[in-house]
């Protein structure tokens, strides 16, 4: 129990440890990322916590602005697909009868389609800002949640106490807002942190192979950008590791987020009698 | 006061081989005003199907209901959102009946809510009024379902069932999942309940003995069909039809020494007066 | 019928630890079962009886916290080893759980897992097993044995398989069956064909027939004990609790029956972790006397074989 709570802080430690070096990246971060400051590829020094790249910038400002870019698509495109799959589960799963054949039939096509390629190649061809990105991301990976959200609704559309409201006169957008989901939330809840940790990896991903927003700053690029330029052999550690390093904290706090919440959601609610 | 015609509802499964069930098989009724009407039968014959068929929560197939002198099946929807008010329900399991999320002053409020019956501070000051007269008192306000016992629970569904004052109440079982003193409590509040609120009752249930004790005429429900209707004393002391009699038998009877035998179903079942408000289907 | 007792249970304590406190379920509990008869054991929720039942057996958690003895045939079940254990459960003493509807699991045939019982404790096994669940279906009175033995628990109903759970408690021939709520949910005619069942069951062995259903405990039992807050309240033959109960409580529950006036008891039952100080329904009782709250009233004789916990007889 208490190793479950220790993790439990920990992980919300290092995402709000996250949150607040992303939104203060103009204070913490000593230099503009873009800028030019001293000499190329040189390694770290009390200039320079951690040196810099090969157009002289500073990699450690870089490491600081890019936790923006990583935030940003992991929560919107989180924030968008839990959004969307909510809607589509409670909408679904409720009405029942023609409305569920017709979304379950839509999803049966829809996931067929492999989200990431496909991201590929509207990002390749369309070159969006970041914000579109995330947008993308979010509808395209909407269409899991789905079915674990509908699943949920379906058991308690059916719960004598919404039957129940509805006998008293509520309206079924009354009863989808203040009855069922609430009791999909706890899950919405946990799919948003797994889906946004998944985001977060698309997104270095997207940047490693170069495809997002060049004006933005973004630990895939960096890694991108390193090894092209022969970090690996040249040894040049510092700009190759941290972003590497970065990317892989904030998807393992996000992941035991993900744990911890659905050990504690689950078997709160349910009480035993003898 | 309360009038069903041909009421028939069905349920139909399978994908590839349509079975079609017929759970409420052309029932007719009705329950004069201020009334207490048993609906007895075994598990499975549609008693529960009928009483929610009546409501219209679920959508009953064919027939006629008329409530208060409104013809609830002719209601479109947003009519009968409104009319419910007047017919309401309360469920065999309390604590599946309400949102195990929700606070029992919440949801005991929400009727009034969603019918927007007065500011806040009158619904307050009503809530308080209905958990006192359910026997609860200030201190269960605040608690959630699964701190409070079946019985607790139980009062906290009639509260807020009688938020509305409905004319017309349908209770499915109501304490067929509380032990025998609970039971008794919460049987007489409603019993005294139904007659401050001058209501209508239908009491289903599968205990012959409890029926026996709240209703003044008593309906006997076989495989979706009424097969025997009439004054509670008379149904359940001088039965006429034979599957009212395996039920007497069973509930009230010393020990049978054979198991009976189910009887034959009638071919094309019509009612017969046998004494007068005391009908009979016909067996052949 | 001999006066020696097959089952004695004396002093048994069990108390479940949580974090509100430790709940006393079972408070200093003393019963005798007798060869060939029917004890009835009533009690409404959270009166100790099924805790009862299933510490005989000694299927509580772990954690549970029991004292006291239970002697079966010279024996103290609380005592035995483990394996000693297992070779009672079911051969000596048979148990029927509350819930039918998680007993059986879902992907065995009903069959086989009545064969099941019989294979671990006589040896039998194949088809010598098989035979016999369907003969022990067929003694239940399931109808058509050998087809239902070969089909799963989701095609059998409450009554059947109320009536399936006996025949595998039964399967081994114990001297002792336990029945936990065997009528709990079912309808007036299922209800019936289960308390005839029993009616036969109860010819060659001891029956202890757990529930809140006071008539089928009048048509089944010859003995009945009633327990309330964790103790056994009032104990005797049926006639004389049922039409002269002596014990407040027991008149109150009486009362409360449909058929009986359905006068309700006011109030309701107490916590098990904090119980009232003196007599635990004191504070519920009409005719409470008063020492009836300090003083803790042990079982006094109130006829030849009837006992009851009430100040009022001391």
């Amino acid at each position: 129990m208490p190793r479950k709570k220790v993790i439990l802080a920990a992980s919300f430690g290092i995402v709000f440890a996250y949150c607040a070096v992303a939104l203060l990246a103009p204070v913490i971060a000593p230099y503009d990322p873009h800028a030019i400051t001293g000499a190329p590829l040189s390694p770290p020094d009390k200039d320079h916590l951690l040196g810099t790249n090969d157009l002289a910038q500073d990699v450690f400002s870089g490491l600081i602005w890019g936790t923006r870019a990583t935030l940003l698509l992991g929560f919107i495109g989180a924030a968008i697909a839990v959004a969307i799959g909510t809607a589509a589960g409670i909408v679904s799963g409720y009405y029942g009868g023609l409305i569920d054949e017709a979304v379950m039939r839509l999803l049966d096509v829809a996931m067929t389609i492999p989200i990431f390629p496909l991201l590929l190649i509207l990002t390749t061809f369309f070159r969006p800002g970041i914000y579109l990105i995330a947008v993308l991301m979010g509808l395209l990976g909407s269409f899991q949640g789905v079915r674990v959200i509908r699943s949920q609704v379906l058991s308690l559309a059916v719960a004598d106490f919404v039957v129940g409201t509805r006998a008293l006169g509520a309206g079924d957008g009354y009863i989808m807002a203040r009855h069922i989901l609430p009791g999909v939330l706890p899950l919405a809840g946990v799919k948003f942190v797994t889906s946004a940790q998944h985001f977060m990896l698309i997104g270095i991903g997207l940047g490693f192979l170069g495809i997002t927003d060049p004006s933005v700053v973004d630990w895939g690029q960096m890694i991108n950008r390193a090894s092209q330029n022969g970090a690996m052999v040249l040894g040049l550690w510092w700009w190759l590791i941290p972003p590497g390093l970065a990317v892989t904290l904030i998807s393992l706090a996000l992941a035991w987020l993900g744990y911890a919440c659905e050990d504690e959601i689950n078997p709160r609610l349910r009480v035993m009698r003898i | 006061m309360i009038e069903v015609t041909d009421l028939e509802t069905n349920f139909s499964t399978g994908f590839i081989h349509r079975r079609v069930v017929r759970a409420v098989d052309g029932v007719s009724f009705w329950i004069e005003e201020g009334e207490t009407l048993g609906l007895v039968g075994e598990s499975g014959c549609g008693k529960t199907t009928l009483g929610r068929s009546i409501l219209r929560l679920i959508e009953p197939d064919r027939g006629r209901i008329v409530v208060d002198g409104t013809d609830v099946t002719a209601l479109s929807r947003s009519e009968l959102r409104r009319f419910r008010p007047r017919m309401q329900m309360i469920f065999q399991d309390a604590y599946a009946s309400l949102n195990p999320r929700m606070r029992v002053s919440e949801s005991v409020a929400e009727p009034l809510k969603i019918h927007r019956m007065g500011s806040r501070a009158d619904i307050d000051r009503r809530v308080r009024e209905l958990i006192d007269e359910v026997g609860l008192n200030e201190e269960h306000l605040n608690r959630r379902p699964y701190e409070l016992s079946g019985g607790q629970n139980q009062r906290v569904a009639l509260a807020r069932v009688l938020a509305l004052k409905p004319k017309f109440l349908v209770a499915d079982e109501p304490t067929s999942a509380l032990d025998v003193s609970v039971q008794a409590q919460i049987l007489n509040l409603i019993r005294d309940l139904g007659r401050d609120y001058r209501m209508t009752c239908l009491y289903i249930s599968h205990d012959l003995g409890v029926t026996r004790a709240m209703s003044s005429r008593v309906a006997v429900m076989l495989e979706g069909r009424i097969v025997e209707i009439g004054r509670t004393a008379d149904v359940f002391d001088r039965p006429c039809h034979p599957y009212t009699q395996r039920l007497v038998d069973a509930a009230f009877a010393g020990r049978a020494c054979t198991p009976p035998e189910r009887p034959p179903l009638p071919a094309a079942p019509t009612m017969v007066e046998v004494r007068s408000g005391h009908w009979v289907e016909e067996t052949v | 019928m001999t006066n020696e007792a097959l089952l004695e249970v004396r002093g048994l304590k069990v108390g479940f630890p949580t974090p509100d406190g430790l709940v006393r379920a079972s408070d200093t509990v003393d019963l005798e079962i007798y060869p060939r008869e029917t004890l009835g054991l009533i009690g409404e929720t959270g009166s100790g009886k099924t805790v009862l039942g299933m510490a005989i057996l000694r299927l509580l958690q772990p954690n549970a916290a029991i004292e006291g003895e239970i002697r079966y045939r010279d024996r103290d079940l609380l005592t035995l080893p483990e394996d000693e254990m297992r070779k009672v459960r079911g051969r000596e003493i048979g148990i029927v759980l509350q819930n039918s509807g998680t007993s059986l699991n879902p992907v065995y045939t009903v069959g086989t897992q009545i064969a099941e019982a019989v294979t671990l404790h006589q040896g039998l096994s194949g088809p010598d097993a098989r035979q016999r669940a369907v003969e022990l279906l067929d003694a239940v009175g399931i109808p058509d044995p050998v087809r239902m033995a070969g089909e799963y628990p989701h095609r059998f109903s409450g009554g059947m398989r109320e009536r399936a759970l006996i025949a595998t408690a039964l399967a081994c021939r114990p001297t002792l069956l336990i029945a936990d709520e065997p009528t709990k949910g079912l309808d007036a005619v299922t209800k019936r064909g289960i308390v005839d069942l029993f009616s036969e069951i109860d010819r060659d062995r001891s029956v202890l027939f757990i529930t809140h259903d006071i008539e089928t405990v009048e048509d089944l039992a010859a003995r009945v004990a009633v327990m309330y807050a964790g103790e056994i309240v009032e104990v005797g033959g049926v006639r004389e609790v049922f039409w002269d109960p002596a014990h407040p409580y027991t008149r109150g529950l009486l009362a409360s029956l449909p058929e009986r006036g359905m006068r309700p008891i006011p109030g309701s039952a107490p916590s098990l972790i904090t119980l009232p100080p003196g007599c635990r329904f004191s504070p519920r009782c009409g005719c409470a006397i008063g020492g009836c709250n300090r003083e803790h009233p042990g079982l006094v004789e109130v006829g030849p074989g009837h006992y009851a916990r009430c100040m009022l007889y001391d």
